[in-house]
């Protein structure tokens, strides 16, 4: 492409550009090339339109309604389906450099420290041999390449997602309003408040002691052992409500989203790894024989609930986390 | 009603908005100059279309393409490839064939059309 002077144009014009060309794939030439068109026709349009030179914002505004969704045009002027997007070439290299950095990292910590580091189920394993170098180097490449593929992997299942549901990219926009994030923030206050105060009294049986009732919490440890993740979970959840409320989707508000998805994930794949969710051995007086199966048949819906709430914070994080990468590419 | 209505004319008008792009394109002519001609000719058409449509046409080598930049404005002009010279006959003679059909069909009964070309 040659090259051309480009005149200044109003803000709303280069974020609609902006748009665009996150969603265009192709090699960087062409991306300019189809850029420029449209900048080209946007102001064209936007010069005939002004009668007096003077550029308003609802003129700027109405050309743009007028030219369309800037993600649907851009995909529809350069599509394509390889596996890593050419705009998004950077963000991949990024995230790999990331979980390489952490991946490493927790790897000569594991070796340092001489055991296995992580939580269930997540554990990363010492390097066998550190003062041999080669070792050392084939441990490096061993943890490169399955951070390489991981995160391909993740590139390659949301790109195809993207593609079955034909998801418009304008749909990944967290669209929220101030008074809504409030009242889901008050809500997970609220919840708050019941798990760490209230829980053995609303989850509890009363069975007869003598003249009167006894009260039995039925919570077993698989709630209580993994509060402090639980409490993590929740005020990252409302802090991240208060960020949309105050700031709406910004990348910061973003990464703080994806942040508490990936806490509230890591509390519940924990809380479903200690299984014992419901405690009814103090309840076995009443329950007698039964409470065991009664119990067990407690703890797997519970196991169940809390797998199909990880699965659905797992989508929306990975949806926030795409939305931040189209944002950054 | 009316939004069912405008839908489907907006998805009538992109499918023969093709064939207008290519019939005009026998001059040369930049999107926007383009998008006011077919709207002059009454078929007004979303810009967010036409240049989506304008890059696939000249993929599929029936438009070339270049930049002019002398003006205040760098502009992209297309025009009818060899190719596109070659194809738009062929595809005016199939618009007349199908503009005929819909024409027999929207103009009798359809039951009526259908029960002649069978007993042919």
């Amino acid at each position: 492409m040659k090259s051309v002077d480009r005149s200044p144009q109003p803000e709303a014009v280069q974020k609609w550009l902006d748009a665009a060309a996150t969603a265009m794939s192709g090699a960087a030439s062409k991306r300019r090339d189809a850029l420029l068109e449209l900048e080209s026709a946007i102001l064209e349009n936007i010069d005939e339109r002004t009668a007096d030179g003077v550029v308003t914002d609802e003129l700027v505004n109405d050309v743009l309604q007028r030219m369309g969704d800037p993600e649907e045009v851009g995909g529809s002027m350069l599509p394509g389906s390889p596996l890593i997007p050419a705009h998004q070439t950077r963000t991949f290299v990024f995230h790999v450099m990331a979980v390489f950095a952490v991946h490493f990292f927790l790897a000569v910590g594991a070796t340092l420290a001489g055991r296995s580091l992580g939580v269930p189920p997540l554990r990363i394993a010492p390097i066998a041999d550190p003062k041999n170098v080669l070792e050392l180097v084939a441990h490096a490449l061993g943890v490169l390449f399955l951070d390489v593929g991981l995160v391909l992997a993740t590139y390659a299942v949301l790109s195809r997602v993207g593609r079955i549901f034909r998801v418009p990219q304008s749909a990944l926009r967290v669209t929220t309003t101030p008074r809504r994030c409030i009242e889901v923030a008050i809500f997970l206050a609220l919840v708050f408040i019941v798990v760490n105060f209230l829980r053995d009294n609303l989850l509890a049986m009363y069975v007869p002691d003598g003249d009167g009732v006894r009260q039995v919490p039925l919570v077993g440890p698989g709630i209580a052992d993994n509060l402090v993740w639980f409490n993590v979970w929740i005020g990252l959840s409302i802090a991240r409500e208060l960020g949309y409320a105050a700031w709406a989707e910004r990348r910061h508000t973003l990464a703080l989203d994806i942040i508490a998805g990936a806490a509230g994930l890591f509390c519940l794949l924990r809380i479903v790894a200690t299984k014992n969710l419901v405690d009814l051995s103090g309840a076995r007086e009443s329950l007698g024989a039964s409470a065991d199966s009664v119990g067990g048949l407690l703890n797997l819906v519970f196991v169940l609930l809390a797998l199909g709430a990880a699965a659905l914070i797992a989508a929306r994080t990975v949806q926030r986390a795409y939305r931040l990468a189209l944002l950054r590419g | 009603m009316s939004s069912l209505f405008d839908k489907i004319g907006a998805e009538l008008r992109r499918g023969l908005v093709q064939i207008a792009a290519l019939s005009l394109l026998r001059e040369r002519l930049y999107g926007y100059q383009l998008v006011k001609v077919l709207a002059a000719s009454g078929l007004e058409t979303e810009e967010g279309t036409l240049y989506p449509l304008l890059r696939r046409l000249e993929k599929q080598g029936l438009l070339t393409s270049e930049w002019d930049t002398q003006g205040s404005r760098p502009r992209k002009y297309y025009r009818l490839s060899d190719d596109g010279i070659d194809a738009l006959p062929r595809l005016e003679a199939l618009w007349s064939e199908i503009s005929e059909a819909v024409g027999v069909i929207l103009q009798s009964d359809g039951l009526v059309a259908l029960a002649e070309a069978n007993s042919k």
